[in-house]
């Protein structure tokens, strides 16, 4: 059996496509799409006196003049995983005063591509034989859970132990506190009771696969930039970051395979006694999907490739 | 300034924090400003003897400057990652031509290492006791056991430099920077406050001291020798040879893309890797200008050339010249400075530079067999990550101990081991390669999305895409080296050689490819999913 592994798309369009279209390509049977699957940005295309639209993007002040150009920046922006909007420059000033506004703005769109993603997915993989499973990450709200479970086609494994192949996965979205303070992240006290409950549902630990969006603290998928009191990275330091829980549960049980993602630059693989932990890593906004192939035979795990589509 | 236009929400994401000075140290270390004056000084003009010292620097600065900077920098700033041009070339040429060129680049770091790590020896503390009135130090330092035994320390001290991460790394480079600059400055300031007339009274003084030849007995027999190998020593310069003592300077002025594999940590990399790059250029060309100038003044044109040809052509060996140390530039402030602590600070300054070049064969190497390992066109190993150290421990051992042997040949084969120039095979791959993969950036329909994401997309001169002038620009530097490399007389007899050592290694690269692509396949692994297009629609 085949698995394609994405993590940390972050809204990114072109990486969905790709997502999609890489079952096929790669030849795979189960797709899985970890989160975070929701984007951090809102660009406000603010109208111009005179025609015309200015923005701020990738951090150079960006002006455009005819309809042609504005779709063009539209789908530059929806491919690195940013939200726009159409503004005067009286509302771009009215959304920049209020906080709660620009918030209910960006749910809104987060949850409106995750809708148009759910419907690409279902329009493309009606009739195939390709098994996906979709869930959240930390960087999600939980309103994506239930955007997921509209799906026809793909299953929303979070918080769920599902059969892949002949194998179990459990699934898990919350993460150890991060300084960004995002929706689903918990210290490791109280994540370690909440895997606990998940693993224990789990009948063959032994060759079962712990899908957990946080890696495993102290190992070589976790390491992250040291940053300063002003969330700027302090460059010359890497440092862990990972969950102890998710640490202790992989040690404890010893799975067959641990699937992660959650820091961008830590793609890699490494063996935890006899799990393999793998962390495919994220270029999304570069539209670049990075993503893993798993070869699994017998019940265990024959072979892996990291891919950048 | 106009107001940004963009709202952030909560959500994890790292703001990178390597400075635009972090970006600068990194290449303008790898210009390695000392030893690389002696190189452009030495070897350029002892080849090139009517080469003009100034008009090379400003032209090498503005080639360079335009070139290197819109070649590196764009496509540094366009894909932000720390793993070389392999990316680059990967993505926008081909995945074969990406690993063939990395292969060579593999090389090119481990080769620098083998020639580097003695050259820190000798000429470094050769050097450095010769000053200091050690000649039975410095003699036995010269010796190929000893040469051998200093160099493996060298290559030693710089492996831990990097291995334990590179926080130790960036503290260290800091501070060789720092006393690096001063040794080479302490080298101007002598040469700037000495006239023509007390350059030449002392010259004599230290003459008639050792028992050497005078200035004057310097230049005739220099003149002689020369003669004697067909060569001339002309009393003004011309541009053919100001053309060919480039070749020698792009030592200074062609390194500065070192700042690549640091380019993902890098912060707001759209401005800092290209100003990086422009700064790593120019400083060292501020320099080289300041030295040329204040040279030709004290030294004299004729002399300098003269000078060159005995220490690169003859390795400092001319009939009655005496002198406790080669008559190469920082030989020269020497003979115009007899403070130990000055004349310590000016070998420092080489020492360190020298040293330094090594250390960053440990930031690149271990680098590049990663990203290897990541496509599967190499072991698993290779994406070994330490988990203390959160560095690839066995690819940095495995860069000492190719370095070792390399050091050892070297040791042993010295004037074999250097006609495989280093740089001839860089100008061909790593900076060719790279160059038309910039040219043709923007023209290119698979990496168009990288195109139309990168900040200098909208960078248009005549509607003509600027990284693909950079390109250009390069490509035109890059031949002019060429040519000049492939006619340099010193090295004729070894330019065949060296190109059948290039075409080699590349060979070797494509090899290496097919091998892991077959490797991979026989195990139900398709390597072409590492990097094969998908489609995007």
């Amino acid at each position: 059996m085949r698995i394609f592994f994405v993590t940390d798309i972050h809204g990114s369009n072109i990486c969905y496509r790709k997502f999609l279209n890489a079952l096929k390509v790669y030849n795979v049977d189960v797709g899985i799409l970890l989160g975070d699957l929701t984007g951090k940005m809102l660009i406000p295309l603010v109208e111009k006196a005179g025609g015309g639209w200015e923005t701020t993007f990738m951090g150079r002040n960006v002006t455009v003049d005819t309809r042609e150009e504005l779709e063009k920046l539209k789908k530059t922006i929806e491919n690195v995983g940013y939200y726009w909007t159409h503004l005067t420059p009286e509302q771009f000033a009215e959304l920049k005063a209020d906080q709660a506004a620009r918030e209910a703005l960006f749910k809104m769109l987060m949850l409106d591509r995750l809708r148009e993603w759910i419907a690409l997915a279902d329009e493309r993989l009606a009739g195939t034989s390709y098994r996906v499973y979709m869930a959240p990450g930390n960087d999600d709200h939980f309103e994506v859970d239930e955007v997921i479970e509209g799906s026809e086609v793909i299953v929303n494994c979070n918080d769920r132990v599902v059969m892949v192949g002949e194998h179990e996965m459990a699934t898990f979205a919350w993460t150890n506190p991060t300084p960004w303070e995002t929706p689903r992240e918990k210290p490791d006290e109280e994540l370690e009771p909440m895997l606990e409950s998940l693993i224990s549902r789990i009948r063959d630990v032994s060759t079962s696969i712990f899908n957990f969006h946080a890696p495993p603290y102290g190992y070589a998928l976790d390491l992250a930039p040291e940053l300063t009191k002003d969330l700027v990275q302090a460059a010359d330091r890497r440092v862990h970051v990972g969950s102890r829980a998710v640490a202790k549960m992989i040690e404890k049980y010893q799975p067959l395979l641990g699937l992660h993602g959650h820091i961008h630059e830590s793609r890699g693989v490494q063996k935890i006694r006899r799990t393999t932990i793998i962390n495919p890593g994220s270029e999304y906004s570069e539209g670049i999907l990075k993503g893993v192939v798993i070869i699994l035979q017998k019940g265990k795990l024959k072979d892996y490739i990291f891919t950048s589509g | 300034m106009a107001e940004e236009k963009v709202f952030a929400r909560k959500a994890s994401g790292l703001v990178r924090g390597l400075s635009l000075l972090d970006a600068f140290g990194v290449g303008f270390m790898n210009q390695g400003l000392t030893p690389s004056m002696w190189v452009m000084i030495s070897l350029g003009l002892s080849v090139y003897t009517g080469g003009n010292l100034i008009i090379a620097t400003i032209l090498s600065a503005v080639m360079c400057g335009i070139g290197f900077s819109l070649v590196w920098g764009i496509l540094g700033g366009s894909m932000p990652r720390s793993g070389g041009e392999y990316i680059y070339n990967s993505r926008i040429l081909s995945p074969l031509i990406g690993i063939a060129e990395s292969f060579g680049n593999a090389f090119v770091w481990i080769m620098w290492i083998y020639v580097l790590a003695p050259w820190t020896v000798d000429p470094g503390l050769v050097m450095l006791f010769q000053f200091l009135g050690m000649p039975q130090v410095a003699d036995f330092l010269s010796q190929p056991l000893a040469l051998f035994l200093i160099a493996s320390l060298v290559n030693l001290i710089a492996l831990f430099f990097l291995v334990f991460g590179i926080k130790v790394f960036a503290q260290a480079q800091k501070i060789v920077m720092a006393l690096g600059i001063l040794g080479a400055l302490v080298i101007l300031l002598v040469f700037t406050f000495t006239s023509r007339e007390a350059f030449v009274q002392a010259w004599n003084d230290l003459a008639a001291e050792y028992g050497s030849l005078s200035y004057d007995q310097f230049l005739a027999a220099a003149q002689a020798e020369m003669e004697a190998a067909g060569k001339t020593l002309p009393v003004t310069w011309n541009w053919f040879d100001t053309l060919g003592v480039m070749v020698a300077g792009s030592w200074l002025f062609a390194y500065s893309y070192c700042i690549t594999f640091i380019a993902g940590e890098v912060k707001r990399p759209e401005k800092s890797i290209i100003l990086g790059n422009l700064f790593a250029i120019l400083v060292p060309a501020f320099f080289m200008l300041w030295l040329s100038i204040v040279l030709y003044r004290t030294v004299g044109f004729q002399f300098l050339s003269a000078t060159a040809f005995v220490d690169e052509a003859l390795g400092g060996e001319l009939a009655g010249y005496t002198l406790p140390w080669a008559p190469h530039f920082v030989g020269l402030a020497a003979v115009a400075t007899r403070s130990p602590i000055l004349l310590f600070l000016m070998a420092l300054s080489f020492i360190l530079f020298n040293f330094w070049w090594v250390a960053l064969s440990y930031l690149a190497f271990p680098r590049i067999l990663f990203a290897w390992g990541m496509d599967r066109i190499g072991p698993k190993w290779f994406t070994d990550i330490n988990p203390r150290w959160a560095t690839p421990v066995k690819n940095h051992i495995l860069c000492f101990v190719l370095g070792e042997i390399g050091i050892a040949l070297y040791a042993v084969w010295q004037e074999q081991m250097s006609g495989l120039s280093v740089t001839g095979l860089e100008i061909v791959s790593v900076f060719g390669v790279t160059a038309l993969a910039a040219t043709i950036f923007p023209f290119v329909k698979k990496a168009r999305h990288i195109w139309e994401a990168s900040p200098y997309s909208h960078w248009k001169i005549a509607g003509i895409p600027v990284v693909t002038i950079g390109g250009i620009v390069n490509l035109i530097y890059l031949a002019i080296l060429f040519y000049f490399f492939i006619i340099m007389p010193g090295l004729e007899e070894l330019t065949i050689g060296s190109l059948i050592f290039y075409v080699l290694i590349w060979g070797l690269g494509i090899a290496w490819y097919y091998f892991w692509v077959a490797r991979n396949k026989r195990i139900g692994i398709d390597v072409s999913m590492a990097y094969g297009e998908l489609p995007p629609e």
